[in-house]
């Protein structure tokens, strides 16, 4: 597959996804294009990737990380870098999303790839060089944290 | 509720959050993407020239201070030979390949070399890439001595070693030289190159018989007489 073939087919998917984990659309769109970015400089390795969208959302995710590692020592003034109002409605706030957006980087990765882009373990291990077991330790960590995230059963069906 | 109940309640709730996201799409263009691309592999570059002269100035320094007067170096600076090639970087920005084809070449050196002169090139052997249709201005990237034109034989022995001239600034953005190294069992060496579009291109490991339009050329060179033969771009 020719990388603008995979731009294409891939970059509204990984955008939703990135955008879940920062809850800020211009942030989520400058991410996910920096994670092209380098999927392009390394599209002739990347090419051959059982899972090429994952590795660009691990990209987006980490830039995000080393974004703030760099601009944490910046003075916030009140009202300034406060991130856009979504305009997504419900699908990004809620105690859930919350909850996800606090997981440490490594939990959030391995939530993300085992369940928004359906990875297997083995898949998901190789993708961060870790061992499958570590993904299960992180996996069993993020759904301690989750677990009182979750809408309760007679909320969800009071809403109903 | 155990892991696995909570996990599935997590994907339900994640899975149904993102279906709702339908009229989100990314509007950055694809050649926005590639830019920031060459951009970024630009700065690696640097970065990792500017680690190769930390280095090189702290050798020289320690040098120095040991006091050693061993012999000069092999390699005057700008150029890095090796056995299968020699690699000068040129004051106006260009940088002259000589093949030494009598030893076999190591693509992933070739291909790092050129990386450290500015020119970005995917070296392969057995195999080549090019781009359908091929970027223009090959000619104005690449140029041999002996300069030739059209289909052109030289006379064994004549020039023993030829020579390649790449100039990168006068690579197309979005570009890169692809050049691939045949050597068959018998018969010359072949040397394809061609412009390649860095984002657009298919590999094969069959040898081309030839290049067409302005997107490349092949060039032959025999392990024993060293004779050239470069078809051009018909």
């Amino acid at each position: 597959m020719e990388f603008a073939e995979f731009y294409e087919s891939a970059r509204d998917d990984c955008l939703r996804i990135v955008l879940l984990n920062v809850g800020d659309r211009q942030l989520a769109e400058d991410l996910v294009a920096e994670g092209f970015a380098k999927a392009w400089v390394s599209w002739r390795k990347l090419r051959s990737y059982e899972a090429p969208r994952a590795w660009v959302v691990r990209a987006a995710l980490n830039a995000n990380v080393s974004r703030w590692r760099r601009h944490r020592h910046e003075v916030v003034l009140d009202g300034h870098d406060v991130p856009a109002p979504a305009d997504d409605g419900d699908a990004l706030s809620g105690e859930l999303m919350a909850a996800l957006r606090g997981l440490p980087l490594r939990q959030r990765e391995v939530v993300t790839l085992r369940l928004l882009l359906d990875l297997d373990t083995e898949t998901t291990a190789r993708l961060l060089g870790i061992a499958p077991g570590t993904v299960g330790v992180h996996l069993h960590r993020a759904a301690e944290t989750l677990r009182s995230a979750l809408p309760h059963p007679a909320d969800q069906e009071a809403r109903k | 509720m155990n892991d696995n109940s909570v996990l599935g309640a997590v994907r339900d709730s994640l899975t149904a959050a993102k279906g709702t996201l339908t009229e989100t799409h990314m509007s950055t263009p694809v050649d926005a993407i590639v830019r920031r691309g060459r951009a970024a592999r630009r700065r690696r570059r640097l970065i990792g020239l500017t680690g190769t002269a930390a280095v090189a100035a702290s050798a020289a320094l320690v040098v120095g201070l040991t006091g050693v007067t061993g012999s000069a170096p092999t390699n005057r600076r700008g150029t890095i030979q090796t056995m299968a090639f020699t690699l000068v970087s040129n004051p106006n920005g260009t940088a002259t390949l000589t093949i030494n084809n009598a030893a076999l070449l190591d693509p992933t050196t070739l291909q790092n070399d050129l990386a450290q002169d500015g020119v970005p090139a995917m070296v392969t052997s057995g195999s080549f890439c090019f781009s359908d249709p091929a970027p223009t201005g090959f000619s104005h990237v690449v140029s041999f001595y002996p300069a030739t034109a059209g289909n052109h034989v030289l006379p064994p022995g004549e020039h023993p070693h030829p020579t390649v001239t790449f100039h990168p600034a006068a690579m197309p953005a979005g570009t890169e030289l692809s050049f691939g190294v045949f050597q068959p069992s018998s018969g010359p060496q072949q040397t394809a190159f061609a412009l390649i579009n860095s984002s657009s291109y298919r590999c094969t490991s069959t040898p081309p018989s030839g290049a067409s339009g302005d997107g490349g050329a092949l060039f032959q060179t025999w392990p024993s007489a060293r004779d050239l033969q470069v078809h051009r771009p018909r």
